[in-house]
């Protein structure tokens, strides 16, 4: 296919395509359009770049942050389970 | 209220019965596995938790604590109401932990439970009234820009884990839940779309803005920006 056959597409085509590229493919178009736009449009070029260096980026977020819940959350659960075991054991009978 | 931990594998509709059907087989979810490798000591710690075993609870709780509680703050944008869900996953945790057939990584299910919590919180809160997919919307101007006419700068050098948190604690609430969701913990589309009940199209739409957004963030932030064209000479 020569790039006379080619569509021109314009700029915001192209970016109308990035949330299905990027779902699918990566950001890697087949549609020669697009791969034609991309090969060519330093500007779209640049975006998918920075969209994919974000999304790669994100992975690095998996790992927990430095913060921690406070202490209270645990004294909470324990005294919550506490509770629920207190409810849960057989009631003594009554005396008679 | 729904059971939560209805499924090891299968999303779970928060305002009604599971939606999907489970993959045949213990399929877990794509991703997640594999980023959750099984923790030493943690599958000791799991059985004795289902007999009741406190120090087992102890054990799992510190294992675990600050990737809940990161996921909780990361969704809700609260420390009070991250550690109040933290609480409540916990004690959720060890009320069914006699549930958990180990299918799947026992923090994919501890994080899918996580999850399936704060979105109950969220309707609670007022979101059942009208639908996600039209609250996950953000108002105009937070919304990223679209400039098709400039050159573009695009982010150069790396960005620190410090910037890009800062960054997506900045983005629309409907953004960066999409985005947590997806890119940090890895669930698809369509799992996305059944816990948000929107649209898969909608779910792909959200997460292109959310980093489109996070670009418009990061380079406002003082990230090293200069033009494309430039970085491509300076090579």
């Amino acid at each position: 296919m020569t790039e006379q056959s080619l569509t021109v597409i314009s700029c915001a085509e192209f970016q109308d395509h990035l949330p299905d590229l990027f779902a699918n493919a990566n950001g890697v178009p087949s549609d020669p359009a697009l791969k034609h736009h991309l090969d060519t449009c330093e500007n779209c070029s640049a975006l998918v770049r920075d969209l994919q260096y974000i999304a790669d980026q994100a992975r690095m977020l998996l790992e927990p942050a430095d913060e921690e819940p406070s202490d209270d959350v645990w004294s909470g659960i324990q005294h919550k389970l506490d509770s629920e075991r207190a409810e849960a054991l057989p009631t003594p009978p009554l005396p008679s | 209220m729904n059971d939560i931990m209805s499924s090891e594998h299968t999303a779970t509709n928060l305002q009604g019965p599971p939606l999907t059907q489970a993959p045949a087989g213990p399929k877990p979810v794509q991703g997640l596995f594999k980023r959750n490798p099984p923790i030493a000591g943690e599958a000791e710690a799991i059985e004795a938790a289902k007999t009741g075993d406190p120090e087992a609870f102890s054990k799992l709780y510190a294992l675990h604590k600050r990737r809940v509680y990161t996921l909780c703050l990361r969704m809700l944008g609260n420390v009070s109401e991250a550690e109040d869900m933290t609480q409540e996953a916990f004690l959720h945790l060890f009320r069914k932990i006699g549930s958990f057939r180990g299918e799947s990584a026992f923090s994919t299910w501890l994080h899918r439970l996580t999850v399936n919590l704060v979105l109950m919180q969220l309707r609670k809160k007022g979101l059942q009234l009208v639908s996600l997919e039209e609250t996950i919307n953000p108002s105009e101007e937070d919304a990223p820009k679209r400039d098709f006419g400039s050159r573009d700068p695009h982010l150069t050098g790396s960005v620190d884990r410090v910037t890009l948190e800062r960054a997506v604690a900045s983005l629309p609430p409907g953004y960066r839940m999409v985005f947590v969701l997806h890119d940090v913990e890895g669930y698809e589309h369509n799992e996305i779309a059944t816990m948000l009940e929107c649209s898969t199209g909608n779910s792909k739409s959200q997460l292109h803005k959310a980093r489109l957004k996070l670009r418009e963030l990061l380079r406002e932030s003082g990230q090293t920006l200069q033009p494309a064209v430039l970085k491509e000479a300076v090579r």
